[in-house]
């Protein structure tokens, strides 16, 4: 058996848009090989750059966050992006655990 | 998504309703599914793709669509047995975790809302208490009372209704004669076996917080035993 998995990310999402932030909600939407947050795992950003959850454990959420921030200045409503290994990249961004995780950036619209 | 969206989410949750977020990745339209409902027209020839998600718990993108699923099912229902001050700190660590906790106890002055104040405590018997609520192997039982008239008829109902985690409070000694009582009331061995006493899993504290940080620790790991 398996349990729901849910960590009220989506109801901090809720409070941040009523407190006027711009609020990006970053979804892990799909991996391949060993990725540390299974599918379904979420962040949100706002403006300023100010996170909460996790998608990576770590390893790619600064340049998320950077994308979140681009997204809300540019104000496109989403976005998909992958992230996986590479050899001249291992030490800056990117799954140090070899994996390749999706995610999926989308604006929060009032 | 859009706020209201969101808003329909969060609801859902509160309700513990079972139903699918749906986004269609190259749009970015999200549209909600509730389960026994009636879907959306455009989401009709993916029906059996999602039952399939909901079948299997996970989340994903339909193969060869852009189509991401996302599945929210009933967490699984915890009954604690005894308003206790181990059930004080088990409910507070358990907040961040999934469960849907439940609080039995016949005894008013344990189970008062000032002990617990952001939890809705059942003032009654467990006989009368189970008749009111739903249970099945997917619910799990905690009895804490180490009072037989309390904590077994609980477990006489755990048992027959087969939960997939039964623990009981009570050293070495208690447990023996409560395995002796069930027995004596017709319970297999089997059966009798499959209760988790004494409770939790060894992590040496004796305290109150300590030892329902024990108890979580077991029934997490017998929720997800035998899982894939």
């Amino acid at each position: 058996m398996k349990n729901t998995f849910d960590e009220k990310i989506l109801e901090e999402a809720f409070d941040w848009v009523k407190s006027n932030q711009k609020v990006v909600l970053v979804t892990v939407i799909q991996t391949w090989g060993s990725s540390p947050r299974q599918t379904g795992s979420r962040m949100i950003v706002n403006e300023k750059g100010d996170f909460s959850g996790s998608i990576s454990g770590g390893c790619v959420e600064s340049s998320v966050v950077r994308e979140c921030i681009s997204l809300i200045k540019s104000n496109e409503p989403f976005k998909k992006l992958e992230f996986k290994v590479s050899n001249e990249k291992a030490w800056d961004i990117g799954l140090a655990c070899g994996g390749e995780i999706a995610i999926y950036l989308e604006q929060i619209k009032s | 998504m859009k706020i209201n969206t969101l808003e329909k989410i969060i609801k859902n949750k509160q309700n513990k309703k079972e139903f699918a977020i749906i986004t269609n990745l190259s749009t970015g339209e999200t549209e909600l599914f509730e389960k026994n409902t009636p879907i959306a027209k455009n989401l009709e020839r993916y029906i059996n793709q999602i039952n399939e998600f909901f079948r299997l718990k996970k989340n994903g993108v339909i193969e060869g669509t852009e189509i991401f699923i996302e599945t929210y099912r009933k967490p699984v229902r915890v009954i604690v047995v005894g308003a206790v001050h181990i059930a004080q700190y088990f409910t507070k660590f358990a907040k961040s975790l999934n469960f849907e906790i439940l609080i039995i106890d016949p005894r008013g002055y344990f189970a008062s809302d000032q002990r617990f104040p952001d939890m809705s405590i059942i003032n009654k018997w467990p006989e009368e208490a189970f008749k009111k609520i739903e249970t099945n192997e997917n619910t799990a039982l905690i009895a804490l009372t180490h009072d037989p008239k309390i904590d077994d008829p609980a477990l006489q109902h755990a048992l027959k209704k087969k939960f997939y985690y039964i623990g009981a409070l009570g050293s070495k000694k208690t447990h023996e004669n409560r395995c002796q009582r069930l027995k004596k009331l017709g319970f297999s061995d089997e059966q009798i076996n499959s209760i988790h006493g004494p409770i939790g899993i060894k992590l040496g504290g004796r305290s109150a917080p300590e030892i329902a940080l024990s108890i979580i620790a077991q029934l997490v790991s017998e929720t997800y035993k035998n899982n894939d």
